[in-house]
């Protein structure tokens, strides 16, 4: 009944939102890159969160950047680009509506407002995939109490942030083993290295240093050295990880729709972009089992919100 | 192609077919089977390599020499490989297992590849190592970044392959194919012997049958296994033979029957011959007692002076007389012929000796008739008997002479080509003879444009007695005539080596009157007319004579001491004596070889014999006054030279 119901209440809605497509401009139009899972899980929480907070949903137009590229701007209350490429075809539009670019790394984002000389402004923020550092060491220091050493490698997109990494490492006791690899140059003999001395091995967003094609190489060697690896995504865990961090599309959905409101409301977008606030962790219990390591993901997740709440 | 056999054809029949199928499924399988082995060797080759490649990735990412080297050294203990070599992707060799063959690497790409030396046989297969790539999240992979990353070679797995044992593998199939197919056709050779013993055995034993029928043996069957393929023939055959058998039983039967018959018909023919001769020898015997008789009354009468008138009418007389006893003469030499009484006395002689008589006795003749009677010398011998040889040229000559009114004739002799036998020709410019003739001529009695049958033209016998001479003597005779344009008579007789010459006898001189005075004569004879008439030809010679009828008398006429000259007696004697046991007697009784001589009027082979066994000559009736003169004389030489 509730599914009739929805059924009818979509198909006079799609209706409806054609005729608004054609006569009025909607207040929230949210931009994806594509199509896939993903994005269509974020953008659904995001859609859902609106309307509970009161948004109409025929207020509301899901585009893809190549939908968005052909209709144009228009003048909407807020744009919401989700993935790179979203973020770029809604940046070359150069908008007059604030624009929230989510579900991207920082790297990206920067590399967008490299591209269309944009700058992070209130008009134009983000809401990062990225974990904050001090996050990432604090889950660390929780998960690992025994790691002192934790190895870094650094490529051209990361070695950015080695001082501040080094810097937090100082502050939570624990040291920072880090090796460079430099464009055409071999990864293993700076993994060899950093391996050797550290006790915990985090990977960093670079594609330089962790890609599809090596990720299985560093694990394995990571694996045979009794180094963990901290990751950044489900799939780490999935190829051999033994912790990662990482927030999920429904939980960045959900972040947006909060500051979405607040754009609605009237307020600006924050001034420079924001890490997500929400977080999941999850645990490889082969590869924690073979450490010799008992950890659990909704303890770990509780543990590192209350730290983060307690500061 | 030469003609094959049933058994041999039976062999090809089965094992044509087979030889082409099993042929034919060999080189299909064999093919397949190849095929099969080519592929599964490339199959595995690459496996290896690829397996290999994969298992490299983690030690040329780490650049684990060790690693490196033990899955090298686990690789080359794979069959056909004969080196493993890792290269870095720099193409440095990081480790190699294994003697290279190839003297250099082929390029390194970023797809596998695969080179073949043929003369080495060798495959030699490079397959890039790259990681394999694992799927991260999409949104943390940005491709917006700019920066893309291009699959990675870690490396390269360099292995060489030997073909060796795939090419053992395939000629070891090859020779297995091959047994496989020589087995199936000994195989199949054998079965198609066997079958073929299982038909041709009866086929033998049914031709074997047919050939001993066909020679004859109607006795010959062939038992009959139920399980023969030739059961229905051979049933037929046996029957066959049986009623060939039976019919020829049959046929046996009658010929027997027929045989019978016909021996019958000749004894009963042969019987009536042997009474018609009897008749014949009979009455020719009583003929010739008188005309014997007759003979010598009328030699004695024309001793005796008459006036003209009667020695006119005695001359005549006497030619008749003549006549009678040259018709006896010559019925006698044809019953003679007839009866092979004729002794033939082969010899080898001149056969000039012959001509040298011809001339002589012809000369006179042809010479009254006005005719050129010209026989050719020729210093040719024959082997043959003088006598009938001579007998048959005179009367060949004899009737040329006859036949020939003008002209001449020519008798001529040549040895045929092959010098194996001589041709003796009597040529002749008579009347000549019309070839409808020339069968009948040879016959009795028959005489060319003689139908009245005038005694002057003679009997019409001459070439009958020449052709049973001729047939005795085994010569052929041919003639060649045509009317008005004269004959050829040709003898043809073996030719002899030449010999030794025989001086002619010539003592054919008429002696005078009184030739044998003197001379004591025996005269047994029963016939009182022939011995009334021989007495008073002996009495008329100068012989003194005692006669007697028969064996008692002879030895009484000798009672009183009285000894004979000579003895002559005729064979058949009163109370069945004979001459020849009278003469013995007579010898007996006197105490020394008196001669003597025999007179018969039979004509008789044994009594030929039984003379000649005794050494005494027979003289057969009717006795020319000549003949016995001469005789007499001869016999008279004999017993001065004693």
């Amino acid at each position: 009944m509730l599914a009739q119901f929805r059924l009818i209440t979509f198909l006079f809605g799609l209706l409806l939102g054609v005729d608004l497509m054609a006569h009025a401009s909607p207040s929230v139009v949210i931009v994806s890159s594509e199509r896939s899972p993903a994005f269509v899980e974020a953008a659904e929480t995001l859609v859902s969160e609106l309307e509970r907070l009161g948004v109409s949903r025929f207020d509301m137009l899901q585009q893809t950047a190549l939908e968005f590229q052909r209709s144009g701007p228009g003048s909407p209350k807020l744009l919401v680009a989700l993935g790179s490429q979203a973020a770029q075809a809604v940046a070359k539009t150069k908008p007059q509506s604030p624009v929230l670019c989510a579900l991207l790394p920082r790297n990206s984002f920067e590399w967008v407002l490299r591209e269309t000389g944009l700058k992070s402004s209130e008009q134009f923020s983000a809401l990062l995939l990225d974990q904050p550092l001090s996050r990432q060491l604090e889950l660390i220091r929780i998960a690992l109490p025994a790691a002192k050493n934790v190895g870094v490698l650094w490529g051209p997109d990361s070695k950015s942030k080695e001082l501040q990494i080094k810097a937090l490492a100082a502050t939570k006791l624990l040291s920072v083993v880090d090796g460079h690899v430099a464009e055409d140059s071999l990864l293993f003999p700076q993994l060899k290295k950093v391996l050797t001395e550290a006790d915990v091995l985090l990977a960093l967003a670079d594609q330089q240093v962790f890609n599809a094609q090596n990720i299985q190489n560093i694990l394995l060697s990571s694996f045979r050295a009794k180094v963990p690896l901290v990751g950044f995504s489900p799939a780490y865990v999935r190829a051999g990880a033994l912790i990662s961090l990482f927030t999920t599309p429904e939980q960045i959905g959900r972040q947006s729709a909060a500051l979405a409101k607040d754009v609605l409301l009237g307020k600006g977008l924050p001034g420079s972009p924001v890490y997500p606030s929400q977080f999941s962790v999850m645990v490889n219990d082969h590869v924690a089992r073979s450490l010799g390591l008992n950890l659990d993901e909704q303890a770990l997740s509780a543990r590192l919100k209350s730290s983060e709440r307690a500061k | 192609m030469k003609s094959l056999n049933i058994r041999q054809r039976m062999v090809w029949a089965v094992v044509l077919p087979v030889l082409l199928i099993a042929g034919l499924l060999t080189a299909v399988f064999l093919t397949a089977r190849m095929s099969d082995l080519d592929k599964s060797y490339h199959l595995k080759s690459q496996a290896l390599v690829r397996q290999l490649a994969v298992s490299s990735e983690y030690g040329l990412f780490s650049a684990n020499i060790v690693q490196l080297q033990v899955l090298a050294n686990a690789a080359l203990r794979e069959s056909d490989v004969i080196s493993v070599t890792v290269l870095d992707n720099r193409a440095m060799a990081l480790v190699s297992a294994g003697q290279r063959r190839f003297a250099a690497v082929p390029l390194l790409g970023r797809t596998a590849s695969a080179t073949f030396d043929a003369r080495r046989r060798v495959d030699l297969l490079v397959q890039p190592v790259m990681p394999s790539p694992v799927q991260l999240d999409d949104f943390m992979e940005p491709s917006a970044s700019g920066s893309v990353i291009k699959p990675l070679v870690l490396g390269h797995v360099v292995v060489e392959f030997s073909q060796d044992r795939l090419l053992a593998l395939e000629y070891e199939m090859l020779f297995l194919g091959l047994a496989v197919l020589a087995l199936g056709l000994l195989v199949a050779g054998l079965l198609a012997i066997q079958l073929g013993q299982g038909v041709m055995g009866p086929i033998a034993s049914v031709s074997k049958l047919i050939e001993r029928i066909g020679h004859g043996d109607f006795s010959a069957r062939n038992d009959i296994s139920p399980s023969d393929p030739l059961r229905n023939l051979q049933i037929v055959l046996n029957q066959t033979a049986e009623r060939l058998a039976s019919s020829r039983e049959d046929l046996e039967q009658r010929i027997t029957l027929a045989t019978e018959a016909l021996r019958e018909k000749k004894e009963e023919a042969e019987n009536a011959t042997l009474s018609k001769s009897r008749f014949l020898a009979a009455a020719s015997h009583d003929l010739r007692q008188p005309t014997h008789a007759l003979g010598m009354f009328v030699a004695r009468l024309t001793q005796l002076s008459h006036d003209a008138q009667t020695s006119s009418l005695i001359k005549n007389l006497e030619r008749s007389v003549q006549a009678m006893q040259d018709l006896l003469d010559t019925l006698l030499d044809i019953s003679r012929l007839d009866a092979h009484a004729v002794p033939v006395q082969l010899s080898s002689f001149a056969i000039e000796d012959v001509f040298e008589k011809l001339r002589v006795t012809f000369a006179v003749l042809a010479q009254a008739k006005g005719l050129s009677l010209h026989v050719r010398p020729s210093p040719l011998w024959v082997r043959s008997d003088v006598a009938l040889l001579h007998q048959v040229m005179i009367n060949l000559v004899s009737n040329a002479l006859k036949y020939t009114p003008k002209g001449g004739v020519v008798v001529a002799c040549r040895m045929l080509s092959g010098g194996q036998k001589i041709r003796i020709e009597v040529w002749d410019s008579g009347q000549g003879i019309a070839a409808e003739h020339h069968q009948a001529i040879f016959t009795e009695f028959f005489q060319v444009g003689n139908a009245e049958r005038n005694r002057t033209h003679g009997l019409g016998l001459g070439l009958n007695i020449v052709q049973r001479t001729l047939k005795l003597l085994g010569h052929s005779l041919d003639v060649c005539s045509r009317l008005g344009q004269g004959s050829r008579f040709a003898v043809e007789l073996p030719l002899a080596p030449v010999g030794l010459a025989l001086p002619l006898s010539k003592q054919d001189i008429m002696a005078p009157l009184l030739e044998f005075e003197g001379c004591q004569v025996l005269l047994v004879e029963d016939d009182l007319l022939a011995s009334a008439a021989l007495e008073s030809l002996l009495a008329s010679w100068g012989c003194e004579l005692r006669c007697a009828v028969g064996l008692p008398e002879a030895l009484a006429q000798l009672k009183d001491g009285w000894v004979p000259d000579l003895v002559i007696s005729d064979y058949r004697l009163p109370d069945g004596a004979n001459g020849i046991d009278t003469i013995e007697q007579v010898r007996a009784w006197v105490g020394e070889a008196t001669q003597a001589c025999l007179m018969s009027g039979d004509m008789n082979q044994d009594l030929n014999e039984a003379s000649k066994a005794a050494s005494l000559t027979l003289l057969h009736k009717p006795v020319r006054p000549a003949k016995l003169r001469s005789l007499i004389r001869h016999l008279l030489v004999a017993k001065a030279a004693l």
